[in-house]
């Protein structure tokens, strides 16, 4: 019992156990679960929503929010594609303007947020707004479908179950990893997005965090959307409208405070493993797609009240 | 009066100027626009146009009310487009599949919007969680629940009285629907300006703690206000059940999340809680409306339009943000 106890404590425990456990149970009702082909198709669009939830984490971990993930990954998505098939711009030189208009937007996010001392909400929700608009506006919500073969290609190749597409997050993921456990810069956010008020008075600078974390989270949603254009082989306008629950669920369910300062990675992945598994399962057990959404919410307001019961029982809380 | 309050009541003071001001700059834009439009598209003012534009506003000024309700304790509330379409569908149902008479089916999916708006206040309450963690994941369930139950098939054989009611005109341009907006926002006024509840709301919305010190029952005025903005979503819901004559399963939801917080944000509704702007949301829901069927005559694309809005918004809070500076410098009395 007290080890029992113990493991519920550590936040990915429970989502390790839950992943096991799903897929085992998965495996026995769908045989076709365990095909090399299933896995590979779950893990390629688990590349993407790895990318966004981490996105998310950054703005999480700082004590705000980032509503403009999925507005700022599309606008990238069709920047990206029109890069390519409208001025010829070569696979390994779109990526870099891709991320760049990322880390503007979150710049613009950041920059926004810090001189107006508005909520990061409101501005965010603003900015999506714009980003989206342009994005339409731009495209007349018509996609660039005349992608480059090597872009394409390298979406679709795989080593068996594990898609090339999967070494981007996870290289971002160890990245995130160190920076937030062992660089100064990464240490400095998390203070930050624990108690502003005191990282400010040790010297922290609440420009330099705030901005910078907006900047990554940028960068990470417009690398997301440089993968989804590779997975769908077209940069759809459409990109990253369907980001937002998943971006907040994950980290929440990984264990994030809300209120900034604690964020895991492992366990932001584990829960995007998670979320992928029970999507993957309900189209392989042919439930109606639309218990989708309601089970992401469900699932949401399970990992608040636990986040809630292992901060009580930490003693972080009262 | 001690230094203390005579603080208080000089800081109120200035808000209250501060709140004028702002309606004032948000109704020389809507003028400005309105010049605009109807100097380059004179179809603007005809009146099946003004009847339009005032249809749909009445739809944005409920939505607006909607969120205001939520802000004003400080919280937020990302689930008024679920709660609107689940009222839609509800009373779809109620009028379609149980023939029950238009009053009784309103007042169904009205209540039915309050106690998903009182469900959220009691979790919110409850685990002490924010109001965005929680609404977000109720506005999920909310719309998944309706999509499964409703399997999103449209109901349009509803009876004739719903459409017919949203094609009334009054005096040839005026909808019923816009004088019914009118009327729940002077009800809002009087709510939050003359009664005791409406002070409480905004007590707790300003300072929790100091709220709950002088006794005021926080957990209860908290959900209190979500019921009220679940009613008022409800409301909007019902609102485009009779403008569209049917009940869809696609209205609401997204849609309505950027228009909720334009109208009270636009008006100088606080996002930090303890006050709200009843005439400022009416004023920005017009200015929405206003931009929205003004680009829609122009025939300027339509893909632009959340541009603009977003802009606009961006622009409303930096004016706030100007002002609150503004009014700083010219500084609290000091003695």
């Amino acid at each position: 019992m007290k080890l029992f106890r113990h493991l519920l404590l550590v936040e990915w425990s429970g989502l390790a156990a839950a992943i096991l456990l799903g897929a085992a149970a998965l495996s026995f009702i769908a045989p076709n679960f365990l095909t090399e082909f299933n896995l590979y198709v779950m893990l390629r669009s688990l590349s993407v929503g790895l990318l966004v939830a981490l996105a998310q984490m950054i703005t999480l971990g700082v004590g705000q929010m980032n509503i403009a993930v999925g507005a700022l990954g599309g606008l990238t998505a069709i920047i990206f594609g029109a890069a390519m098939e409208l001025y010829g711009f070569p696979v390994l030189l779109a990526i870099p303007v891709a991320l760049g208009i990322g880390a503007l937007g979150g710049l613009i996010n950041g920059l926004l947020t810090v001189r107006t001392g508005v909520n990061a909400f409101i501005i965010t929700l603003a900015t999506a707004s714009a980003f989206t608009g342009i994005n339409f506006g731009i495209t007349g919500s018509i996609p660039f479908y005349k992608m480059p073969a090597a872009l394409v290609g390298f979406g679709d190749r795989h080593w068996g179950a594990l898609p090339y597409l999967l070494v981007a997050p996870l290289l971002v993921a160890l990245l995130l990893g160190q920076f937030f456990s062992r660089t100064a810069p990464g240490r400095q956010l998390l203070a930050f997005g624990g108690n502003p008020q005191a990282a400010e008075l040790s010297g922290i600078s609440r420009e330099r965090v705030v901005v910078s974390a907006h900047v990554l989270s940028g960068l990470l949603a417009a690398a997301a959307a440089v993968l989804a254009v590779a997975q769908l082989g077209s940069a759809q306008p459409t990109i990253g409208a369907d980001w937002l629950l998943l971006s907040f669920a994950a980290p929440i369910i990984g264990g994030a405070a809300l209120t900034g300062g604690h964020i895991s990675v492992l366990g932001t992945m584990f829960a995007v493993l998670l979320l992928g598994l029970i999507q993957n399962g309900m189209v392989l057990a042919k439930v109606d797609p639309y218990w989708v959404q309601f089970v992401l919410g469900a699932l949401i307001l399970v990992a608040v009240g636990l986040n809630r019961w292992r901060a009580v029982n930490s003693g972080r809380l009262e | 009066m001690t230094d203390e309050a005579m603080r208080e009541l000089s800081a109120r003071r200035r808000l209250n100027v501060g709140w004028v001001s702002a309606q004032f700059g948000l109704l020389i834009i809507i003028v400005a626009f309105w010049t605009v439009i109807s100097w380059r598209a004179p179809g603007f003012l005809s009146p099946f146009n003004l009847f339009t534009v005032g249809r749909a506003l009445a739809v944005d000024i409920v939505i607006g009310f909607a969120q205001m309700a939520a802000l004003a304790t400080g919280g937020m509330n990302l689930s008024v487009g679920s709660i609107g379409v689940c009222a839609v569908m509800a009373g779809g149902h109620l009028m379609q599949t149980l023939g029950l008479p238009i009053p009784v089916a309103i007042a169904g999916a009205l209540a039915l919007g309050a106690a998903l708006g009182w469900l959220n206040g009691f979790v919110i309450t409850r685990t002490g969680v924010s109001s965005f963690i929680i609404t977000l994941a109720s506005a999920n369930l909310y719309s998944g629940a309706m999509l499964i139950l409703t399997k999103a098939v449209p109901l349009d054989r509803l009876p004739m009285g719903v459409g017919a009611f949203g094609k009334l005109k009054i005096a040839g341009v005026v909808s019923p629907l816009l004088l019914i907006a009118a009327a729940i926002g002077s009800l809002l006024f009087i709510l939050y300006r003359h009664s005791v509840l409406g002070r409480q709301i905004l007590a707790a919305g300003a300072n929790a703690r100091a709220a709950k010190m002088s006794g005021v029952p926080v957990d209860r005025v908290v959900t209190i206000s979500h019921a009220l903005s679940g009613l008022l979503a409800a409301t909007a819901g019902m609102m485009v059940v009779a403008r569209l004559g049917a009940a869809m399963p696609a209205v609401g939801g997204e849609d309505w999340l950027l228009p909720s917080f334009l109208g009270p944000v636009l008006g100088g509704t606080l996002l930090s809680g303890g006050a709200v702007a009843v005439v400022g949301t009416m004023l920005g829901a017009l200015l929405v409306t206003t931009i929205r069927s003004g680009l829609l005559v122009m025939q300027i694309g339509n893909f632009w339009l959340q541009l603009y809005l977003g802009v606009i918004l961006l622009l409303a809070v930096l004016a706030d943000r100007y002002r609150a500076l503004q009014s700083e410098r010219r500084g609290i009395p000091r003695r």
